[in-house]
């Protein structure tokens, strides 16, 4: 026995010694996705742009509307350029279903030597798990949906300066305007925040709190996970005279199955108020706040896209579609300098220059250095009616 | 399946602990939050409960006649509760329903307990029968792909996004507030499933207790070989077993639909795991253990998301099924197995 | 595979845990004739070691130059990566005989540790900045999960057969739910994961060592799935191994015998959770994370479909199933080509046809025949009776696309009806089963054309979610048919 273990060991030791020669070897001969990430690309007649959106799982109603916007942006932009034509690429990361896919969607749009650059990920959480695979192919991501506001300080959720944009304002915005309208418009008194422990969520929940606090409101914080189906235990904690619960959550269909359990607990009379994850169609409890994007729907190009998707304006994708056209002119102006041929670094360098005058949201889009915009607008705050729909109220 | 009068005391002493030392933890935990929250917790408790309950009484009824763990229980619920779902579908929606909501419902009812007990049969006959004298692990296997199989189908029929039962929209009437405006409410849907549920056990017991079917099923339990040498068909037995508990199955997913509302495909494996637990807890085996069994980790369930935290719920769950297994496997009103050599 | 052949002379001899069917069918292969008898016979004759030289080699190399980065990310390191959970759970299962479904929570484990232990984190307020080297984290990430294996194994004394599947199964769903949500020092930074982690970095020889290619990570993983195979190979001919596979097959007799049944079962634990430990930290660095749902159930059906097809107990069988198993499903990932998937899907379609009529020549040229002729037919009735029924487009087809054009009926709207086509093969499948002789060959060729249906009008928008549904079918079949899986010995339990 003795023996025999001894033998194994020395086996044991000789290929070991073997594999890491082997992989000091391989380490230092040519590495291939940085590979895919220095090499030259000829530019050709088509040019790829990978989008990273939640396409299935419970936050499928927005992504397929980043999606949409993409899309919508890439026929607008072929229609005049037909010897620069961009092609979407789209993967799947299933926003509240698992995280890793978003990191798996990054991981293949990093070695995939066509895509020059990304529109997405959707979520923060997103945003900060697949940074490295981003960084390690060195290509550029421009979100139209994350707002936490650490994602662009360089430090606190990790370094993505240079690689990270993104085409809407943060929550460094958006909390102030919710807390605000909470305070002077509606009055509250006493509000109940439930974050849904996403990163995202965490960092608006807190924002929010930390204002409403200041202003004299009472507030109670909670947090329930993006799994759960179950709220009766936290609506029963929820006191019987709270005026408002903010749900800053992703999940539409949460936010849904909240409002109906809410109901089912005696306190219909508590208003929801939610934040831009929850803008879809798939949250349709009457009376409900919600705070939004900036989205100008008088735009020419917004309104013929809900003319060409049946008067449905999908407005949550409408960010991404700034983001393809960043991507998209930032491609072609690399692509111009290279003489036909440019790298993912010449297009990250040509994304952080990019100065649009105006845009169809409404403001001109360029980027601080850490990747936010310049210029932003503030959130819009609507009310969700009888229909479903979202009627803007402040 | 016949305890001694010590075994039985013993069995209550048991029990007699458990509930001594939820209601002091309740005890000391309500003046932060008052008794009213406390009882607020615990009606939650017994709807939770009662749809736990359900699905106990199946892994139960199926472990005591075959010694089988059908992790593809879960599932079958799931598949219940889509089933209810589509038939709301069907009918109009919860905003404008078709015909009367009383009809509508026991619409729903009807056909996803025939459905998933259809499904049950079929699970039964192809994926269990053919592996009933194979070696112990592999039923559990094919069980493991059952549940697997179930889930990704419904996933590929019905997609991934959420489903919204919408249940408070259809049945609009709201409930009791039982001492004053801030005391404890009960829905009327709480009701409704509450009520459904004890008379589908009632149900289930007449039928175990005094109907031939009954007898014969009891009979295979004791010993499969002896009964078929008087004249009983295990497979026919087994088979009536298989629709019986995944038809309860199928109609516990329609009581969660309605009462949290959402739906998707894979709610039926932490619910199955739910189920199981209580039907550990009860006793497996054993029908009335599993109502207990159910209530209790129902309660527990509700408890532990109240007083600690909404997350860590599903750990107590788990350890409560972990510590049971580990101190005392018969649960709390089963008899202990004596394994044959 | 360690099982002592019978002897040639008695080959009716009833033999404990080998079945007379096997061991005739072990006679059969021996003396066919041909070709193909005479390279079984010489793979017999190969011992053990010899067989995975053979075989090692045959699944690694093919990978090293032709393919990109991405593939050789998605199939070479996934493939060896589930080669060695594989082995480690062969260990518990195979060896050992006990059913530990909470395995992928020492994957997990593994994973978290290392995540930890090299990288930097914010977690609620904390920073956890540790950037240990590979060499000493790795090491510790196996002792932890060698610990926690030992505590898990530890309940296996008191537990006997499907009451400890429970308890691991109930284990590995507590992991995912802690890390998910319930950890309260926010370690594990719950459903966002951890992503900021070290790539493999080694201090050896006072030289800077990084493993930072897709390329180095395949290296190092081929080099751990060799060691791995050599000490388990080691292993199961040593008087340890033997004593598993002694209290594997009669716990009693074994401790009658005096083999410590307990003291085994839990060594079988702690090797199986190191080596699940040892991929974790692997996975963790080429992933550059670390997820809860990384390690859900889904991974832990994975890895028990690469088990049972590879065949319990056999550590061949595990570099065989797992390169089947990983193959396919990463080639039903909605990353890759449709039209390889479609290929893979007809050539599955194909072989398992051809194995249900593999006894006679006669009628599977039949159902071949018939299965052609009745895809035509459909198509002709079809564009004459119902136009939409034919007029929709193949989805993304490459060279198949004028055969599927024209054989398979494609609706341009299909919706509901491939729905209730898809429930429909399933009844059609099952009966397939039931059906015997002549019966069999009638209704054959109509679920073949049914399925082309499906797998035309549904299945391949969502390969995805096909391959669980295939994997999960995989493992029901595989248990009514042949539980040994493919390498295995099968065994007879004496009740």
């Amino acid at each position: 026995m003795l023996k025999k273990l001894g033998a194994v060991a020395v086996v044991a030791a000789a290929i070991s010694v073997a594999v890491s020669t082997t992989a000091w070897g391989s380490a230092k001969g040519p590495d291939r996705v940085s590979a895919a990430a220095a090499a030259k690309v000829t530019c050709g007649k088509v040019r790829t742009i990978g989008v990273a959106a939640p396409l299935t799982g419970p936050a499928a109603s927005i992504g397929v509307e980043q999606l949409h916007w993409a899309k919508y942006w890439a026929a607008r932009w072929n229609r005049k350029h037909k010897s620069a034509r961009i092609k979407i690429v789209s993967g799947d990361t299933q926003l509240g279903v698992d995280t890793a896919f978003a990191v798996k969607v990054a991981h293949s749009f990093a070695s995939n030597s066509k895509v020059l650059a990304v529109v997405g990920p959707a979520g923060s959480q997103e945003v900060v798990a697949s940074t490295s695979a981003y960084k390690g192919g060195s290509l550029g991501f421009i979100s139209g949906s994350a707002t936490r506001i650490s994602l662009t300080d360089g430090h606190t959720d990790g370094n993505r300066i240079g690689y990270f944009y993104r085409t809407v304002p943060n929550d460094g915005v958006q909390a102030p305007r919710v807390a605000n309208y909470m305070i002077k418009t509606l009055k509250w008194k006493r509000v109940y925040i439930i974050d849904d422990q996403e990163t995202y969520s965490q960092g608006l929940a807190d924002g929010v709190q930390a204002i409403l606090k200041k202003n004299g409101v009472t507030v109670t914080r909670d947090s329930i996970s993006q799994q759960a189906s179950d709220f009766s235990s936290v609506i029963a904690k929820i006191p019987a005279n709270t005026q408002g619960v903010y749900i800053p959550w992703q999940l539409a269909p949460q936010a849904q199955a909240f409002g109906q359990q809410l109901k089912a607990a005696g306190k219909s009379h508590v208003t929801l108020f939610g934040s831009d994850g929850l803008f879809s169609p798939d949250w349709k409890i009457a009376g409900s706040y919600d705070s939004f994007f900036p989205v100008s729907p008088s735009n020419a190009t917004v309104l013929a896209y809900v003319k060409a998707h049946n008067g449905n304006g999908e407005y949550f994708g409408s960010p991404s579609y700034v983001a393809a056209q960043v991507d998209t002119l930032a491609i072609t102006k690399a692509c111009t300098l290279g003489h036909g041929k440019t790298t993912r670094a010449a297009v990250r360098k040509q994304i952080a220059k990019m100065k649009l005058k105006s845009s169809i949201l409404g403001f001109p889009v360029s980027f601080s250095r850490g990747g936010d915009l310049h210029s932003p607008a503030t959130f819009g705050i609507y009310q969700i009616q009888k229909d479903g729909t979202f009627k803007p109220v402040g | 399946m016949i305890a001694t009068r010590q075994q039985r005391l013993g069995n209550f002493a048991g029990l007699g602990l458990v509930l001594v030392a939820w209601v002091l933890y309740a005890v000391y935990a309500s003046p932060t939050q008052g008794w009213t929250f406390f009882l607020q917790l615990t009606v939650n408790g017994i709807i939770l409960g009662s749809i736990y309950a359900l699905i106990a009484l199946g892994y139960s009824m199926v472990y005591g006649i075959l010694k089988l763990l059908n992790f593809a229980h879960g599932d079958v619920y799931m598949i219940g509760s889509f089933i209810g779902f589509g038939v709301l579908s069907v009918l109009g929606g919860a905003l404008s329903p078709a015909i009367p909501v009383v009809l509508l419902v026991l619409c729903m009812f009807a056909v996803a307990m025939i459905g998933s007990g259809v499904l049950g049969l079929v699970i039964e006959r192809f994926a269990y029968r053919p592996l009933r004298n194979a070696p112990r692990i592999a039923p559990l296997i094919s069980a493991l792909g059952v549940a697997f199989f179930l889930e990704n189908s419904a996933l590929l029929l019905f997609g991934a996004q959420y489903r919204n039962y919408d249940g408070y929209d259809l049945i609009s009437f709201n409930g009791i507030h039982i001492g004053g405006p801030t005391g404890v409410f009960v829905s009327y849907l709480g009701v409704i499933v509450i009520s459904s549920s004890v008379a589908l056990m009632v149900a289930l017991v007449a039928l175990v207790r005094w109907t031939r079917f009954g007898k014969a099923m009891r009979a295979v339990s004791f010993d499969r070989e002896a009964a078929a040498m008087m004249g009983i068909d295990p497979d026919r037995v087994i088979a009536t077993t298989f629709f019986v508990g995944s038809a309860l199955a199928g109609a516990a997913g329609v009581m969660f639909g309605l009462v949290y509302s959402q739906i998707y495909h894979l709610i039926g494996f932490i619910a199955g795991l739910k189920g199981f637990t209580a039907a550990v807890v009860g006793g497996i085996g054993s029908i009335p253990g599993a109502m207990l069994g159910g209530l209790l980790v129902g309660m527990t369930e509700s408890w532990a998301k109240g007083y600690l935290n909404g997350n860590v719920a599903d750990l107590v769950v788990f350890g409560i099924l972990i510590g049971f297994m580990l101190i005392r496997p018969t649960g709390l009103l089963g008899t202990p197995a004596l394994q044959k050599v | 595979m360690a099982e002592a052949t019978p002897p040639p002379s008695a080959p009716s001899a009833t033999q404990i845990g080998v079945d007379s069917w096997v061991t005739e069918s072990d006679e059969r292969r021996l003396h066919r004739a041909g070709a193909w008898g005479a390279v079984l016979r010489g793979w017999e004759r190969l011992p053990p070691p010899g067989k995975l030289a053979l075989v090692t080699p045959a699944i690694a190399v093919p990978f090293i130059p032709i393919v990109s980065s991405g593939n050789l990310f998605n199939y070479g390191i996934f493939i060896l990566l589930y080669a060695l959970l594989g082995l480690g759970l062969n260990v518990v299962v195979g060896f050992a005989g006990l059913l530990d479904l909470g395995y992928v929570a020492f994957f997990g484990f593994g994973a978290y540790t290392f995540a930890f232990l090299s990288g930097t984190h914010h977690e609620k307020g904390h920073v956890f900045t540790h950037h240990w080297p590979a060499e000493l984290s790795i090491p510790v990430a196996i002792v932890l999960c060698g610990v926690l294996g030992l505590f898990l194994g530890s309940t296996s004394r008191r537990l006997l057969g499907d009451y400890l599947a429970i308890v691991t199964l109930f284990f590995g769903e507590a992991f995912v739910v802690f890390t998910n949500s319930a950890d309260p020092y926010g370690v594990t930074n719950g459903s966002n994961g951890l992503a900021n982690i070290d790539p493999l970095k080694f201090y050896a020889f006072g030289q800077h060592l990084t493993i930072a290619s897709v390329r180095g990570y395949y290296w190092f993983l081929l080099g751990c799935v060799i060691v791995v195979l050599v000490v388990l190979h080691f292993m199961s001919e040593s008087r340890t191994g033997r004593a598993w596979k002694a209290s594997r097959e009669d716990p009693l007799a074994a401790e009658l015998m005096g083999i410590p049944v307990n003291r085994l079962k839990i060594t079988a634990f702690i090797f199986g959770a190191g080596i699940a430990g040892l991929a974790g930290t692997v996975f963790a660095a080429a992933q550059t994370g670390a997820f809860p749902q990384n390690f859900s159930t889904q991974v832990l059906i994975l890895i028990y479909a690469v088990v049972i097809l590879g065949g319990v107990g056999s550590l061949t069988g595990m570099l065989v199933g797992a390169a089947v198993i990983i193959a396919s499903n990463q080639v039903l990932d909605s990353t890759s080509p449709p039209n390889l998937q479609r290929v893979l899907f007809y050539a599955a379609l194909i072989i398992g046809f051809a194995l249900m009529f593999r006894s006679s020549w006669r009628k599977l040229a039949v159902v071949a025949a018939s299965t052609v002729a009745l895809g035509f037919a459909a198509h002709a009735i079809a564009s004459a009776a119902w136009p939409r029924g034919v007029h929709g487009s193949v989805t993304s087809g490459g060279f198949l696309t004028g055969a599927i054009k024209h054989w398979v009926l494609l609706p341009t709207n299909p919706g509901r009806i491939a729905d209730y086509v898809y429930v429909l093969v399933i009844v059609l499948a099952v009966s397939l089963t039931q059906l015997k002789g002549w019966w069999r060959v009638a209704l054959a060729p109509f679920v073949f054309v049914f399925t082309a249906f499906l797998w035309e009008n549904l299945l391949i928008q969502q390969p995805a979610v096909t391959r669980y549904v295939l994997f999960g079918a995989l493992l029901i079949v595989l248990m009514a048919i042949r539980p040994q899986g493919l390498f295995g010995t099968a065994r007879v339990e004496i009740a």
